[in-house]
């Protein structure tokens, strides 16, 4: 791979607009396995996600839906169809490219482990960039740190933090490098209710506030109520899609698939 | 990345505490190494330059070319007349009898320097000597009772101890005590100095005193070179050939060069054991990173997320080697200056080497540390490259167990198997032809290829060990299936104690069968255990009292007096016979042997097939039987000794010897004692003692104190590997974290928990070490072989005490090992235990 798409300088995502979606599939196949252990987890999924959009991903254990969104943020390879994060196509990249681009283009929030236990909170949020070896945003970093309420916390360890504000880290850290998209995998399951819901409402904000895309893997549908848009998946195939959700539909949608 | 790395090491520097011990043991061992030679060095040059020790310039004899006194006379002369030299100091010797106090004996007596500076010694009490007067070294001065202002009489050089010797003597007075001499020539000899005259007086010209050098003592301010270029040309036109000008440390140096024969022995050796446990060092630490490796799986995925590329891990994992290396490395060189700074101050204390130097040569720092450094960072590379295969989704499951990687590298198992075979081949083709060049190699080719197919053979014998494990119920059987949980890591485990288990193992064994294949061979080489040949002392025969008086020492089973039955022409040689009584027979080495009256037994060799033996009667001819022994005197029987009489007695060269047989169970040191102890009863020398039982002592005391030294080197590999076990059980019990605490919440008491981990480690422990002495034994009897076959008969002999005492202590060792982790993990209440995550 001699000729890169992709840019050397993050986006600023806002002035983007709406004109290409922060990541889209199309076809996408993915299997697991061979013979009698032959799962099929994709089949020719074709989905595009808008940019600035809060986005989450539902349905069922082995819907497919993780597989997913490993596979859009790179960390999986596609059998066949693309997979494109922020105008590039990334299906076909190589290990180095594909390093880059998470460093550079992609935030992650998981649902536990999101964090270095070694280093303190700031050298956690500035990880991305430090590897990259950037210069840190820092009024960039103010404002986010000020704005998920670590100031007090940046020279703590992960493991002075509660759950909560482990989380909070992390969504800093996908924040801070301006990516193309932040990928969460059930980035509150592991908190109790009212952190979780801490959590969720600073996702929505940063996509309102700060025109952030985030794709969000889930199954508890009051986390999926704080999304734009909730995509419904089962047996590793789009079966719905529901624009401006709450609690009550997307049950009610789910309550559907098991028909 | 740095960071990352650096906060790791921060964060879990116990778990590098371990691996910074046996780097620190292995480094401070090399280190140690390097300084012992320039150590013994710097000590040598301070004995040897003891002598010129105020000396600035030193003119020397050149080899093999003494200093002829009137040369040497002219020469200081015409050095005293060069410009920048203040004094000159002809230093001269001779070795003189000396009586005092009723005691006499002999001492080497140096002349005085002109100028008090330049005297070879420290005046400690008193004043230098004037006419009339010596001074004294001190320990003489001490063992003879002389003090200031005592009489002490100096025989002429080349006299005696003898009365009319000393009376041609001189009477002379104490005047001062000196230090002394450390100097190797003269060291423990009683030493004088006096004047000039009192020398000359003293060496009477068929005898005259040697001059031994020159010294010359600069002006101030002259410069060295200068000086010694104008004095080598005066000295030249003087007419002293031959002669070397230097100065005092050039000249220290080239009689220490002399001395050592400019090579050194001890170190390569040393070396040797110290690359060894560089080695297995190596292993452990390799060992210890892929646990921690295995063990960061979730965080190393997760920096692989957010963006760190694979250079990046690699270098984080590198990046912790080195610092730990560094520190680690640092901390051994500075034990080894502190060690051999501790052992030189005590020798300095020891009264017989008070001249013991510490010399740290430039190099052995940055070379001990250097390897220390490069030894950890090589053997983190394999598990380096084992952190950038981990896949950025790891961090995306969330509960499952981090594991090593267990690829077997089949590339690794063949060159293994292959140098396994090629070096197995070359060691049996070097044990056959009993040469042990060919045979090292094959040895070492084989060892390294056993090495490499380790994870092959080590897991299953494990297994196989642990299977009597389960008679203790859960816990054993979870100890058994634990213990090869992860193969690779207890092969490497294994490996680490298998390696320095394997070379001690071998040199028992070795030395022992060596020792066995001696005693056989000694068996044949002497006809009795002890044989003393007269006369004794005061010059009188060895007789029949002789004899009982023998036969009551402790440790002689038997003793009797052989004595001469006549003479006969043996090459050419008048060789006395010796006549053994019926009842002498049980002296004999060899039972086998059978003495008739027709029949004379001779050496091994003596090539005749009769002997014509004649006596103060008459003489007879005697069919020849040969011993196995080299050192056998013709034997014929009583019968044939009084058919043709025996000489008369007194006969210088037919003295009647005495035999002795000694008790089998005597040990070296007991048979050293009986010796000395039958010397001083028998009113013999030492050396008169001599037989297969005094080779044997001596050669097994040389053998026993090889082996103390290198089981010693070797425990240091030993210290290592076992450091490497505890390392390894307390990373496996600090990733068993979750699992031991849903064995304590399913009911396992803390007891069993313990006894579990316990179980484990005497597993490992206890099978690598029974490898090792399987090994062992079998390198060691083949490299005995190869060693000792062209000369005696090699026969494996076991050291069954020794290697069951190697057993015990791995097995202890590796109980030990468990011991902290063991407490650590039972400490652990079983609700934090599943809370951390």
């Amino acid at each position: 791979m001699t000729t890169r798409t992709e840019q050397s300088s993050p986006l600023p995502v806002p002035s983007e607009g709406h004109a290409a979606p922060a990541a889209a599939t199309d076809a996408l196949c993915k299997t697991y396995g061979s013979g009698d252990t032959r799962v099929q987890a994709l089949k020719e999924v074709t989905v595009a996600f808008e940019s600035g959009k809060f986005t989450a991903i539902m349905g069922p254990s082995g819907s497919g839906k993780s597989t997913l969104m490993h596979c859009l943020a790179g960390l999986d390879s596609a059998d066949s169809g693309s997979i494109r994060v922020g105008g590039t196509d990334i299906t076909a990249l190589g290990d180095a490219q594909l390093t880059r681009l998470r460093r550079e283009r992609v935030g992650f929030v998981f649902q536990a482990f999101n964090l270095v236990p070694t280093l303190t909170a700031e050298q956690n949020i500035t990880l991305p960039i430090a590897l990259g070896g950037g210069k840190v945003d820092t009024e960039w970093l103010d404002y986010i740190v000020a704005s998920l309420g670590l100031a007090e916390r940046l020279k703590h360890r992960p493991h002075e933090l509660s759950g909560g504000q482990q989380q909070r880290v992390a969504v800093a850290r996908a924040l801070l490098t301006r990516p193309d998209v932040v990928f969460g995998d059930e980035p509150t399951g592991n908190l109790d209710s009212r952190s979780g819901a801490e959590v969720l409402a600073l996702l929505r904000r940063s996509s309102q506030e700060m025109g952030q895309s985030i794709i969000m893997v889930t199954h508890d549908p009051v986390a999926a109520s704080y999304a734009d848009r909730v995509v419904l998946m089962n047996d590793g195939r789009l079966v719905g899609d529901l624009a401006s959700p709450d609690t009550d539909s997307v049950l009610s949608a789910l309550a559907g698939l098991g028909a | 990345m740095l960071t990352v790395a650096l906060a790791e090491v921060k964060a879990h520097a116990r778990r590098f505490v371990a691996v910074g011990i046996a780097v620190m043991v292995a480094v401070g061992f090399l280190t140690a190494t390097l300084m012992v030679n320039a150590s013994s060095e710097a000590s040598l040059a301070n004995t040897v330059g003891a002598g010129f020790r105020n000396a600035d310039l030193v003119i020397a004899p050149g080899p093999d070319e003494p200093l002829e006194p009137a040369a040497a006379e002219s020469a200081a002369a015409a050095s005293a007349a060069t410009g920048g030299v203040a004094q000159t100091y002809l230093q001269r010797q001779a070795y003189i009898a000396f009586g005092a106090a009723g005691t006499a004996g002999f001492g080497v007596l140096q002349n005085l320097s002109k100028d008090t500076a330049l005297n070879p010694a420290e005046l400690l009490r008193g004043s230098w000597p004037a006419a009339g007067e010596v001074a004294v070294d001190e320990a003489t001065a001490k063992r003879l009772q002389l003090a200031e202002g005592a009489t002490l009489r100096l025989a002429p050089a080349g006299g005696s101890v003898a009365a009319e010797s000393l009376a041609a003597g001189r009477d002379l007075t104490v005047s001062g005590i000196i230090e002394p001499s450390n100097d190797p020539l003269t060291m423990g000899q009683p030493q004088f100095l006096a004047p000039d005259a009192i020398l000359d007086g003293l060496s009477p010209a068929e005898s005259p005193a040697a001059v031994l050098n020159i010294q010359l003592g600069l002006a101030d301010g002259a410069d060295a070179g200068t000086v010694r270029d104008a004095v080598g040309a005066a000295v030249s036109a003087a007419g002293l050939r031959g002669a070397t000008v230097n100065t005092a440390a050039e000249h220290t140096k080239e009689r220490v060069a002399g001395l050592t024969g400019g090579s050194d022995p001890i170190t390569p050796v040393l070396l040797a054991f110290a690359l060894v446990a560089i080695f297995v060092c190596g292993l452990v630490v390799a060992n210890t990173f892929s646990v921690l490796v295995a063990q960061r799986t979730r965080d190393l995925a997760l920096l692989r997320c957010i963006g760190a590329d694979r250079k990046q891990i690699r270098r984080s994992v590198l990046v912790e080697a080195l610092l730990v290396g560094t520190l680690s490395s640092v901390a051994g060189v500075v034990v080894a200056m502190a060690l051999m700074a501790g052992l030189v101050g005590w020798l300095r204390q020891q009264p017989d080497t008070a001249f013991a130097a510490l010399a740290i040569p430039p190099f052995a720092v940055p070379l001990g540390a250097g390897a220390g450094i490069l030894m950890t960072v090589l053997a983190a590379l394999a598990p380096a490259r084992a952190a950038t295969a981990v896949a950025p989704l790891a961090a995306l499951r969330p509960f499952e167990e981090a594991r090593a990687g267990n690829r077997k590298g089949r590339a690794r198992l063949w060159i293994g198997l292959v140098l396994t075979a090629a070096g197995a081949v070359v060691l049996g083709l070097g044990a056959a032809r009993a040469s042990l060049l060919v045979a090292l190699p094959g040895g070492l080719l084989s060892f390294i290829g056993l090495l490499m197919c380790a994870s092959v053979f080590v897991p299953p014998l494990v297994s196989a060990a642990g299977a009597p494990a389960r008679a203790f119920g859960v816990p054993g059987r979870l100890a058994a299936v634990n213990a090869v949980r992860n193969p690779g890591r207890t092969s490497a485990t294994a490996t680490a104690l298998l390696i320095g288990v394997t070379l001690v193992a071998m040199m028992m064994t070795g030395a022992q069968t060596a020792r066995t294949a001696f005693d056989s061979e000694l068996a044949t080489q002497y006809p009795v255990d002890v044989s003393i040949a007269g006369p004794a002392m005061d010059g009188t025969a060895l007789d029949a009292r002789d004899a009982a008086a023998a036969a009551e020492y402790d440790g002689v089973a038997a003793a009797g007096l052989v004595t001469p039955a006549g003479f006969a022409e043996v090459d050419g040689m008048r060789t006395g016979v010796y006549r053994l009584l019926p009842e002498q027979k049980r002296l004999l080495q060899d039972q086998t042997l059978v003495l008739d009256d027709e029949s004379v037994l001779m050496a091994e060799g003596s090539g005749v097939a009769t002997l014509t033996v004649t006596g103060s009667r008459g003489e007879k001819e005697l069919t020849v039987v040969e011993t196995g022994s080299m050192a056998f005197p013709p034997l014929v029987s009583a019968a044939v000794a009084d058919e043709v009489g025996a000489p008369a007695a007194g006969s210088p060269d037919a003295l009647p010897q005495l035999w002795l047989a000694v008790d089998r169970d005597l040990d070296a040191a007991a048979l050293m004692q009986l010796r000395a102890d039958l010397a001083a009863g028998l009113g013999v020398e030492e050396y008169q003692l001599s037989g297969a039982a005094i080779e044997r002592a001596a050669f097994n005391q040389v053998i026993d104190v090889l082996l103390l030294v290198v089981t010693g080197l070797l425990a240091v590999a030993v210290l290592i590997a076992l450091v490497g076990v505890a390392n390894t059980l307390s990373l496996s019990v600090l990733e068993r974290t979750r699992e031991s605490a849903l064995l304590r919440a399913l009911g396992l008491t803390r007891r069993q928990l313990r006894g579990m981990l316990a179980l484990e480690a005497v597993l490992v422990a206890g099978v690598a070490a029974l490898i090792g002495i399987a090994l062992g034994v079998l390198y060691g009897w083949l490299g005995a072989q190869s060693a000792l076959g062209a000369f005696a008969t090699v026969a494996p002999d076991v050291p069954w005490l020794q290697l069951g005492s190697v057993l015990a202590v791995a097995v202890i060792a590796g109980l030990l090992a468990s011991v902290l982790p063991a407490r650590r993990a039972a400490r652990l209440s079983p609700v934090e235990g599943l809370a951390t995550a």
